[in-house]
């Protein structure tokens, strides 16, 4: 098969993922800061154009979420796509092959419950983990985060609860840190009692596994934390990690608007004006 | 100890989903309740709870008729917190369609499917359309998503079931093809068609629609035998209620 240099699979693909506490799909700067980390993830498997697929199936394949998904990411230089679970019936595809043939799989937020199971009933789970060996990055937020753990703490069902997920990676994950106090207390509670150690995300901090070894902790936005949650000694401590912030791209308009002063700025240079 | 009747009455498509304006089957399946005023709770779980959906049901079943509610498992937050005691309080449950996979998926993550089958004991009417018609039986053949497939459904009708069971549909074919492979003998209806089941025993079958028609379908050897099923038009006044089924199309379960 003809691939290019950037397609081209190594023997062993890195295997990354990147956790996300929570982010919308606005055009707010920690927003478009979250969308640029995952079009350079993307990009670094493929290429110029690298293709991201989002998978709303935790929110019910709502419109909102795939709207949101592709107003982001419908302009910039990707080639963007949808698996609805649920919208099949009226545009079928062979999700196999397409989700294997992506550069990037997005999991939105929504119900992890429901996640699961749909995923469960249409025997997804094993392609995406054949995707994640393959290379493919696997991110998303909140549900969407959680569900590469052993276990997060959600609110599917009404309060927050415990909850298995596909254990792609050790350990557990809490969402919305800081934005749910209850579901944070739910988590210190379930690690007191046993669930796997893991790590709690405010909305727009991130954790990202690319390989072997510890994650780096990422933030689209100042004050924005990801947490080490452990027990130790009977207790359960919270100990902050450093992250590497992410500033926000300027937005598309004022891109251009930059470029133009740019080219404006290097003509007169050119010109001798400007010393 | 008195039994409660168990009804179910299983759309091969119609209703407020796909005949709106054509209130008759969605009319039958209230008068079946025998309250004044149904309490009638809406599962859109097999559209992933699409909100055009349920306002869709909230317009049909609206509130000087019926007392209508549903249930969002993707917004549980937002629902009665306890299911099973919601479920067990209604007089008609109303499932509506989509992904048929996907509903059983959701439904067994949150315990609905042993509510709904409590509910039913108790003499809740269940009803629904295409997936919500699918999941009542002990087999099904869905053809949501690329080719017609068989899939395991609640099991509380004794039957296979296929919907929109048009003429020259792919998954009519497929139907066949699965109960000459073993699949138990069972039902279909076409759109505008309804199967009736009291108890595990196919009591009539009703129409939106006067061409729309029920199947019986069983396999002698290997041979598929389908029959078409005398069914009641509910738009003809003089429609004589509960026209009993000739014998040969009784509904003893194929072993």
């Amino acid at each position: 098969m003809a691939v290019d240099g950037v397609r081209a699979r190594t023997a062993t693909p890195v295997r990354r993922i990147l956790a996300l506490g929570g982010h919308d799909f606005s055009f707010r700067p920690p927003d478009r800061a979250v969308c640029e980390l995952l079009l350079r993830l993307a990009g670094e498997r493929g290429g110029e154009r690298p293709r991201i697929c989002i998978l709303p199936t935790a929110s019910g394949d709502t419109s909102d979420q795939i709207a949101g998904f592709y107003s982001a990411f419908g302009e910039r230089s990707c080639e963007t796509s949808d698996v609805s679970l649920f919208r099949l019936g009226r545009r079928p595809m062979e999700l196999r092959d397409h989700l294997l043939a992506q550069d990037l799989i997005y999991v939105g937020g929504g119900s992890m419950l429901n996640l699961l199971a749909v995923w469960e009933a249409h025997d997804i789970a094993s392609i995406l983990s054949l995707a994640w060996r393959q290379g493919v990055v696997l991110a998303g937020q909140s549900a969407g985060a959680m569900c590469w753990f052993e276990a997060g703490i959600t609110k599917s069902s009404g309060r927050p609860l415990a909850a298995a997920g596909l254990g792609l990676l050790g350990g557990s994950l809490c969402v919305h840190y800081n934005n749910e106090p209850e579901r944070r207390a739910a988590y210190l509670d379930a690690v007191g009692d046993g669930m796997p150690s893991g790590y709690g995300l405010d909305d727009y901090a991130g954790l990202l596994w690319e390989g072997e070894g510890s994650p780096s902790a990422v933030t689209a936005r100042r004050g924005a934390r990801a947490y080490r949650v452990s027990r130790r000694e009977g207790d359960v401590a919270e100990s902050p990690l450093p992250a590497r912030f992410l500033p926000a791209p300027a937005p598309a308009a004022l891109r251009e608007d930059i470029a133009e002063f740019r080219r404006i700025k290097t003509m007169r240079k050119r010109a001798g004006w400007l010393g | 100890m008195e039994m409660a009747t168990r009804q179910i009455v299983a759309f091969g498509g119609g209703g407020f989903s796909m005949e709106s304006g054509n209130p008759l089957l969605d009319d039958y399946v209230l008068g079946l309740t025998r309250a004044e005023r149904p309490r009638v709770c809406f599962l859109p779980s097999a559209s992933g709870d699409a909100d055009h959906y349920i306002v869709r049901f909230y317009r049909a079943f609206s509130a000087h008729r019926c007392e209508p509610s549903h249930i969002s498992l993707f917004r549980r937050e937002q629902g009665p917190s306890d299911l099973r005691r919601h479920l067990l309080s209604q007089d008609l449950i109303y499932v509506g369609g989509g992904s048929v996979v996907s509903l059983l998926g959701v439904w067994r993550a949150h315990g609905i499917d042993s509510i709904l089958r409590e509910a039913w004991e108790s003499g809740v009417v269940l009803c629904g359309l295409s997936a919500g018609s699918l999941c009542w039986f002990e087999e099904a053949v869905t053809g949501f998503h690329g080719e017609p497939k068989r899939l395991r459904g609640l099991g509380l009708l004794p039957f296979s079931n296929c919907v929109h069971y048009e003429r020259g549909a792919k998954r009519g074919e497929a139907y066949h093809g699965f109960l000459r492979e073993g699949m138990c003998g069972g039902y279909a209806a076409e759109d505008g068609a309804a199967l009736h089941f009291t108890g595990a025993e196919l009591s009539r079958v009703i129409a939106s629609r006067p061409q729309a028609r029920g199947y019986r379908l069983d396999v002698t050897g290997s041979r598929v035998v389908e029959m078409q099923i005398a069914t009641t038009y509910l738009g003809d006044r003089e429609a004589v209620p509960a026209a009993p089924l000739p014998e040969a199309l009784s509904t003893a379960p194929a072993v």
